[in-house]
């Protein structure tokens, strides 16, 4: 995985790879520089993309992005400990705007992912063939995995609002 | 057959018959589906009581509701339920479709199950043991007895406010309605 670490560090500038744990190896990188690391571990032998996820920094204003990559198994000596290996890399954007490449032409996998990304979280991934609703049924003016997103007021909003029927019914 | 029973079926044969064949609507909607399988099967065996799970709402008049009920399942359990022939008794199982549970803040997770359909049983607890539905399933015998379990009834009462309520939460429904809504107020 040293190995590993040296050969990013050479390849690309401006990068922090560390190791935090065995067989984990985190790269935070800037956003331009996703598409061409990706490609780049694709190329060593990382194929699975497990993971696209996304973190709200609210007080600094930034969506942490995350895309977690590991290897199948196969017979390749060059890195040994690839096939537990846990690749973790990170990038951050800015929360007024955010925009991102989408990296479907690397993993195709990802499409679900950054649609769910889109939903929940408001992130606009250029490129992406169809950024339609996933999961939700109603429309929420803020995306609901955001902090800023109040669930008490909206749950009062929304659902507190409607009556129940036997309260109607003693009504009329 | 019971023999005590005999008086009961010569006065209300159909009552009796809607008592004993029970048959559940094989809808899976949150956690609660996992208790079910045991139910059904050699362990706990709920056809010793006539529950038995069939494919198709059409063919169902027990609708048991497992679990918690996001947005976009109430949709599919409203439109399971109207096409359930009547009688057709519903209940509500965990404490999720009673008044939200765990869910009681979520963006996603209606809270009061009986404001969109009407229920005409509660099992409480987080998860209910599978002896929970029997208990329940002999209640619900009570109140067919008794002329209690009138849930198909009220809907049909009061299915302009049902639908009212559903109409405020969905803003458009894509299906008719089931039943003439005749606005009084004209």
């Amino acid at each position: 995985m040293n190995k590993l670490k040296e050969t990013l560090e050479s390849a690309f500038s401006d990068l922090q790879v560390s190791i935090p744990e065995d067989d984990r190896l985190t790269i935070i990188a800037p956003k331009d520089a996703v598409l061409s690391i990706l490609s780049f571990l694709k190329s060593k032998g990382y194929e699975h993309l497990a993971l696209v996820s996304c973190v709200d920094w609210i007080e600094e204003e930034e969506f942490e992005l995350i895309y977690i990559l590991s290897a199948y198994m196969q017979k390749d000596d060059e890195y040994t400990d690839k096939e537990k290996t846990n690749i973790i890399l990170k990038t951050r954007i800015s929360r007024e705007k955010p925009e991102c490449t989408t990296v479907i032409p690397i993993f195709k996998n990802a499409e679900p992912y950054e649609r769910e990304l889109h939903e929940l979280f408001g992130i606009h991934f250029e490129g992406h063939p169809r950024l339609t609703p996933l999961f939700l049924e109603r429309e929420y003016k803020i995306p609901p995995f955001r902090k800023d997103f109040d669930t008490r007021e909206y749950v009062k909003k929304v659902f507190d609002e409607i009556p129940f029927v036997e309260d109607k019914i003693g009504q009329t | 057959m019971d023999r005590n029973q005999l008086a009961k079926w010569l006065k209300a044969p159909a009552k009796m018959g809607h008592k004993y064949s029970l048959h559940a609507v094989y809808f899976c909607t949150g956690c609660g589906i996992i208790e079910v399988p045991p139910v059904i099967t050699a362990r706990w065996d709920a056809e010793r009581f006539g529950v038995i799970p069939v494919a198709t709402p059409r063919q169902a008049n027990l609708f048991l509701i497992t679990g918690y009920v996001s947005v976009k399942t109430l949709k599919a359990i409203i439109r399971t339920y109207e096409q359930m022939p009547e009688p057709k008794f519903t209940v509500g199982f965990g404490s999720c479709p009673i008044n939200g549970g765990m869910y009681w803040d979520s963006y996603n997770t209606i809270k009061h199950l009986d404001k969109y359909i009407p229920v005409d049983g509660w099992i409480a607890g987080c998860m209910p043991r599978p002896e929970a539905i029997f208990v329940a399933v002999t209640h619900l015998w009570t109140l067919i007895d008794k002329g209690m379990a009138d849930g198909y009834k009220r809907y049909r009462e009061n299915y302009k406010y049902y639908r009212a309520n559903q109409e405020q939460l969905y803003g458009t429904l894509e299906w008719p309605p089931l039943f003439p809504i005749e606005d009084k107020n004209e």
